[in-house]
């Protein structure tokens, strides 16, 4: 039997994918990724211009709804608000690159806490290829949660009969911007798959450790893919991610070979 | 070439000596019992010949190749502590989860000629976390023996399993090591099940490596003895302390004398003290006998 390189990585992207495809959390996050615009476009849009008064001081707010669908996925040219930082840049699309971390961490921290783990690194001594599955395994669950958000925020966007336009930005930009998201995501999983690892059985540990960790760089996502994106924000995502991948891959590495893996 | 052969290895676990410089041999072609105390060190020295927690220091050969060679990694099958099984997915996705590890071609057919082996092919449907102790232990070895591998490393395999299951496995051990190229190294404290199978054995002590034989040099050291009883055990036991150096009287409640002598000799001696001997045979100690009293001379 071989025992390159490509064969072992093909047998744990078997075993990563079989099970990933049958637990039942990655189909909840999938469904969440398209549930979750179609109902906050919806509800949102029913509360626009509804008034509260605060009944102690009697100070009167108006609720602001989204105008336009794309809203969901960025902030539109012209209407940033706090220097890009409104609700809408805040709880739209780049949530998902939080959201993923729970997939990544409660997947790998499994592995450790059935004992399949004994399984995998008895037969493997390059642990490379576990990492590399698992960073593989979590950007698909990432790029599906991505897509499926957005055909969610199209879905409610048309559901709650908000505006379509674009604002003077080409469908292209819309594409362009799509696709640096998905090539952002293995920066963000790179960074959950290395402190999955190093936390290994502790789930809690790892996600806590994961949302903090993405935290810091979430407020990036925004501002490096645009509703305006064009190709050089995609290759810049895609080389971003290559160099996170690739780093991070090392320590993973590390971790792995100096560490118990039971 | 030896399958195992492990030369000063050792491991520290903070100021904690779990492992120091322990030397191991298993043949190939051997079941190799391990045996030793609670926290003697089996399961980290099993652990460290699987690359799962590093050493602290020495080295571990596998059919002539360091431990870390692919090549040797990809041939072993291992159960150590529990069966490393998904409790939300069936036994059948748990073994196919484990045939795609281990890149078996015809993986289906594979998992259905093993779960027969282990009698669980009529529990292939049921989620791994609804079946019994016994059921998971069958699983976890399963999933060991799946991929027909060169090196069984088992941590307490016997555990949980029910007389028909011991049965299996002893019928299993033997049938594996038969080609004389597989070996299969095993821990288990139900020492009686082990020597039924087992041909070589190693008793490790405080992380030391403290007697390596065959099954046949621990048969030419255990001792014979004779057992019996009377119609007065409490005198019979008195005057055969008086006669012979070593006199005790087992859990069963025969007087065991281990000194060298014959049945008639103590039979003679009774009658002559007027004492009528009810029962009498000859018998050899085991191997759990043998390492109470190696563990005892050691202390």
């Amino acid at each position: 039997m071989k025992n390159n390189f490509g064969s072992r990585l093909g047998s744990m992207l078997k075993v990563d994918f079989r099970r990933m495809f049958k637990s039942k959390l990655f189909y909840i996050l999938l469904a969440c990724a398209l549930v979750m615009p179609i109902l906050m476009t919806v509800m949102m849009a029913m509360m626009d211009g509804s008034v509260t008064v605060d009944p102690q001081t009697g100070v009167e707010s108006v609720m602001v709804g989204p105008e336009n669908t794309w809203q969901n996925i960025g902030t539109l040219p012209g209407g940033e608000a706090m220097g890009g930082m409104d609700v809408f840049a805040m709880c739209n699309i780049n949530m998902i690159f939080m959201i993923v971390s729970v997939f990544i961490c409660l997947f790998i921290s499994d592995d450790f806490r059935s004992g399949f783990a004994k399984n995998l690194f008895t037969v493997r001594a390059k642990k490379g290829d576990y990492m590399i599955s698992k960073t593989l395994a979590g950007f698909l669950c990432g790029a599906l949660m991505l897509i499926l958000y957005f055909v969610g925020a199209v879905l409610g966007g048309a559901i709650a009969g908000l505006s379509f336009d674009l604002h003077g930005l080409t469908t292209m930009n819309l594409v362009m911007c799509m696709l640096a998201k998905i090539f952002l995501m293995p920066v963000f999983v790179s960074i959950f798959v290395l402190i999955s690892i190093a936390a290994k059985q502790k789930a809690w540990l790892s996600i806590c450790g994961s949302l903090g960790g993405g935290m810091l760089l979430f407020m990036m996502v925004g501002l490096i893919t645009p509703l305006g994106s064009t190709m050089l924000n995609v290759v810049l995502c895609l080389a971003g991610s290559a160099m996170f991948a690739i780093g991070l891959g090392i320590a993973s590495k590390a971790v792995l070979n100096k560490t118990s893996l039971v | 070439m030896n399958a195992i052969e492990i030369k000063g290895l050792s491991k520290n676990f903070g100021p904690k000596q779990a492992v120091c410089g322990l030397d191991m041999t298993v043949p190939m072609g051997a079941i190799y019992g391990f045996i030793g105390e609670n926290g003697s060190g089996k399961s980290t020295t099993q652990k460290m010949i699987c690359g799962l927690i590093p050493t602290s220091g020495g080295s571990i050969k596998l059919y002539g190749k360091d431990y870390t060679d692919p090549d040797v990694r990809a041939c072993m099958g291992v159960l150590i502590e529990a069966p490393g099984c998904f409790p939300g997915l069936t036994v059948w996705d748990n073994m196919m989860l484990q045939a795609s590890n281990l890149r078996l071609r015809n993986a289906e057919e594979e998992v259905i000629k093993i779960l027969k082996l282990v009698r669980m092919e009529g529990a292939a449907g049921n989620k791994y976390k609804n079946c019994s102790l016994g059921m998971k232990q069958r699983v976890g070895i399963a999933m060991a023996l799946l991929g027909d591998p060169q090196l069984l490393i088992l941590d307490e395999p016997l555990n949980g399993l029910d007389a028909d299951g011991m049965r299996i496995m002893r019928e299993v051990f033997t049938d594996i090591i038969k080609d004389g190229k597989r070996s299969i190294l095993v821990s288990s404290h139900l020492l009686g099940e082990l020597q039924k199978v087992a041909t070589h054995y190693g008793i490790i002590r405080h992380g030391k490596m403290i007697r390596e034989m065959t099954a046949e040099e621990l048969d030419a050291s255990c001792r014979t003895y004779v057992s019996l009883q009377t119609g007065e055990m409490n005198r019979s036991k008195m005057l055969l302390g008086c006669k012979y150096s070593r006199v005790e009287e087992d859990e069963a409640g025969y007087i065991r004398v281990y000194d060298l002598t014959t049945p008639e000799e103590i039979v003679t001696y009774l009658y002559d003290n007027g004492i009528c001997v009810t029962e009498i045979k000859t018998d050899k100690i085991g191997l759990e006998e043998y390492y109470i009293d190696l563990m005892k001379g050691g202390k």
